[in-house]
């Protein structure tokens, strides 16, 4: 059974989002589970469960394209310095060493120009 | 237009080709990069210069020859070769050392003041001289990355009260990569990123990036200039 919903938020009270666009350059082709659990886990380590808790992390897994590396993760708009400083510390994605480049932020998913 | 003037290659204790460091920076956005060797004779300045001009024209990117000071006696014998080379770099950590960095003139940035050290290795007085000076403190990227838990703790609290002092004094701070491997440089908007968190603003950490390497890159092509005597003398006509 399909889980019931609240109503959707007025505009004014709604968290405003950013997606940041990213591209891994490795290596070894970068698969998205290992990225997933990196991005957490180096987060987690850094600013703990209460300051991942603000930034209101997502990582959009349909929108990552193994083929270019690409990738969209979700935070609201106060957290954005927070969210890039922390893709920073991510050096390796199990034995890969990896670097990430901030392709694009935006305030909506159109805005980042995937295709 | 942002600069790294802190990167290490093979040819000092880096891993990574003069070719590679300057390929992956180019692809990460930089202007420019400035190679922060260990001097070890007249034939590695001459070695080190055929080779950056090589990779210059090749990949199409600014390219600095650096050298990195790691004691107070080898910092006095550079400052004497100083028109041989663009950058001087004085290793921090040690307290003398870094005190020293702070005096001279010649010196323009002071690499992680607080490296491997409990305090932060600055006190108001050296930061007094570097903004006399026009000598940059650095914030080492580098020294965060290969550190965890604790030892980063500590480190990041060195760096907070460095980013601090310098704020209250107006010296200037500049973000480096100190990337020892292509994989260890990073992209600009994350260092910009990371320096806010520390305590810089957006606009004071974007300009640790962009305006105040290339206020030293300025003062490096003035100094290799004919005209140029010593810091602040000049000849005119």
């Amino acid at each position: 059974m399909k889980q019931k919903r609240p109503k959707i938020l007025l505009p004014t009270l709604r968290e405003k989002d950013r997606y940041i666009k990213f591209q891994v350059i490795s290596e070894e082709p970068i698969f998205y589970p290992d990225l997933e659990q990196a991005i957490w886990n180096t987060f987690l380590d850094f600013f703990g469960e209460f300051g991942v808790s603000k930034t209101n992390l997502w990582i959009i897994k349909n929108l990552y394209d193994e083929e270019k590396q690409i990738g969209v993760i979700k935070c609201n708009n106060k957290s954005v310095q927070q969210v890039l400083a922390g893709l920073g510390l991510i050096s390796r994605l199990g034995d890969n060493r990896v670097i990430f480049k901030i392709l694009k932020v935006s305030g909506t998913i159109k805005g980042l120009k995937l295709k | 237009m942002n600069y790294d003037l802190h990167i290490h290659s093979a040819f000092s204790e880096g891993e990574s080709s003069l070719e590679k460091l300057a390929s992956t920076a180019k692809a990460l956005g930089y202007k420019g990069i400035c190679f922060a060797e260990y001097y070890e004779g007249k034939n590695q300045i001459k070695k080190l210069q055929a080779e950056i001009k090589k990779v210059k024209q090749k990949i199409g990117i600014e390219i600095f020859l650096g050298f990195e000071a790691r004691s107070v006696k080898e910092l006095k014998f550079l400052e004497k070769i100083r028109r041989n080379f663009d950058i001087l770099l004085a290793r921090g950590g040690d307290l003398e050392l870094n005190r020293i960095a702070c005096e001279t003139p010649e010196v323009d940035i002071l690499t992680h003041p607080e490296y491997e050290r409990l305090d932060s290795g600055l006190d108001h007085v050296s930061v007094k001289l570097a903004v006399k000076n026009r000598v940059a403190i650095e914030v080492n990227f580098r020294e965060i990355l290969i550190s965890s838990k604790a030892t980063r703790s500590k480190i990041l609290a060195n760096i907070q009260n460095n980013i601090k002092l310098a704020k209250k004094f107006k010296a200037p701070i500049i973000l480096c990569s100190g990337a020892l491997s292509h994989f260890e440089l990073k992209d600009p908007n994350v260092i910009v990123s990371f320096a806010t968190q520390l305590g810089l603003e957006l606009k004071e950490s974007k300009d640790a990036i962009t305006k105040i390497p290339e206020s030293i890159i300025k003062q490096a092509k003035e100094r290799k200039s004919e005209k140029w005597i010593s810091p602040g003398v000049k000849i005119v006509k």
